[in-house]
């Protein structure tokens, strides 16, 4: 499975979103679930996918699934 | 550092609480209350108006409404005697509240009691079952909160000591499960509790049976679930607790039959249960796809 598609389930699963609701353009505003218990969840999500731990700052200034992609990019994880 | 409200003796509250005090209590205990105290003794939310005090005795729900209708009354203090331990409301900055079948968590510093009132004698009666789903109580907030995403080193040592000290307790009738269960609840209030919760707080209004039943049924399972997951699960060593000590416990707690009863009712709810705001704080994330672990979860016996 590539890195893409384990984030796809990633974020699918932590916001509890069919495939058809899931974009990797997709923003935080507009999932319901997103909120500052997703957040949580999903930094949790994160860390157990790619072992990377979100440090809070970076956890709550996400504000979509490109933010989280421009993160993990920049610790090495590639998502090509 | 876990910090308590002063603690005194129903005996001290008696002699000390000046003013007007009013009780409010909840029904199996007021009849014994009435013969304690020099206080009229209500078993319905009381009026405060001209109150000095509130003493609130029960159980987690009752203290916690005392909480919710004191915040309303800021120049009323709030004395807080729990019957048994394990919500560990009296403690806490935190209050749930049932509201139209829905569980809503209130949160904030005018919630806390200003003061706890220990009378042990009114837990000494209580059916052995009631006092072991308590001990489980106690058990999920500490293990809940040391394991939380938003946990510090400071909580989990806070907790891990807490913890230590609960490994020395039966899980039956101890005085000491009192403070022990006060301090976990008010450490996990400085982090969050986790899929133990927000299983409890899915199925309590389903199933009919308590909280503390609950949180004591699903110990073991979520803990098995959050063992092999939990990028946190490791700390339990490194603040010197065995998690197969702990593990060992939460087998005591476990009750295989009752939790095969529940099954069903918990695949059922499963979506239900990952929206609750505890499960989405769990140590470790849980997935639609996770009810599989605990369709086939299957406790083992405990070790020697």
């Amino acid at each position: 499975m590539t890195n893409k598609e384990k984030l796809q389930n990633l974020i699918q699963d932590v916001f509890l979103l069919t495939s058809e609701e899931f974009r990797f353009d997709l923003k935080r505003s507009e999932v319901e679930t997103w909120d500052s218990f997703g957040v949580v969840s999903m930094a949790v999500g994160v860390q157990q996918t790619f072992g990377y731990h979100f440090t809070p700052e970076e956890a709550t200034s996400i504000q979509g699934v490109d933010d989280i992609i421009k993160v993990l990019t920049g610790k090495g994880i590639a998502f090509d | 550092m876990i910090t308590l409200p002063s603690i005194i003796t129903l005996t001290e509250a008696a002699q000390q609480l000046a003013g007007n005090v009013v009780v409010w209590c909840t029904a199996s205990v007021a009849e014994r209350l009435r013969a304690l105290v020099p206080w009229p003794v209500q078993t319905e939310a009381p009026s405060l108006d001209g109150a000095d005090w509130l003493l609130a005795v029960g159980g987690g729900s009752l203290i916690d409404q005392a909480k919710v209708l004191r915040a309303q009354h800021s120049s009323v203090k709030l004395a807080a005697l729990p019957t048994l331990w394990g919500s560990g409301a009296e403690a806490s900055p935190i209050a749930v509240l049932n509201q139209d079948g829905k569980k809503v968590i209130r949160m904030g510093a005018e919630l806390v009691p200003d003061l706890i009132v220990s009378h042990p004698e009114f837990a000494k009666t209580l059916p052995a079952e009631l006092i072991k789903h308590a001990c489980g109580d106690a058990w999920s907030h500490a293990l809940e909160g040391f394991l939380s995403p938003l946990g510090t080193d400071e909580t989990r040592a806070d907790l891990a000591v807490v913890m230590k000290r609960m490994l020395q307790q039966p899980i039956g009738y101890a005085d000491a499960w009192f403070e022990l269960s006060a301090l976990a609840c008010a450490g996990q209030s400085k982090t969050s509790v986790g899929l133990v919760h927000g299983i409890a707080h899915t199925l309590e209004g389903v199933i009919g049976w308590g909280h503390a039943k609950l949180c004591s049924l699903y110990l073991l399972p979520v803990m098995s679930f959050n063992q092999t997951r939990s990028p946190k699960w490791p700390y339990l060593a490194e603040h010197g607790l065995d998690d197969v000590i702990v593990l060992n416990v939460m087998r005591q707690l476990f009750e295989p039959a009752v939790y095969a009863e529940a099954l069903p009712l918990l695949k059922e709810h499963w979506m239900k249960v990952l929206r609750d705001p505890c499960s989405r704080t769990n140590s470790a994330l849980v997935r639609p796809a996770d009810i599989e672990f605990f369709e086939s979860f299957q406790s083992s016996p405990v070790t020697p």
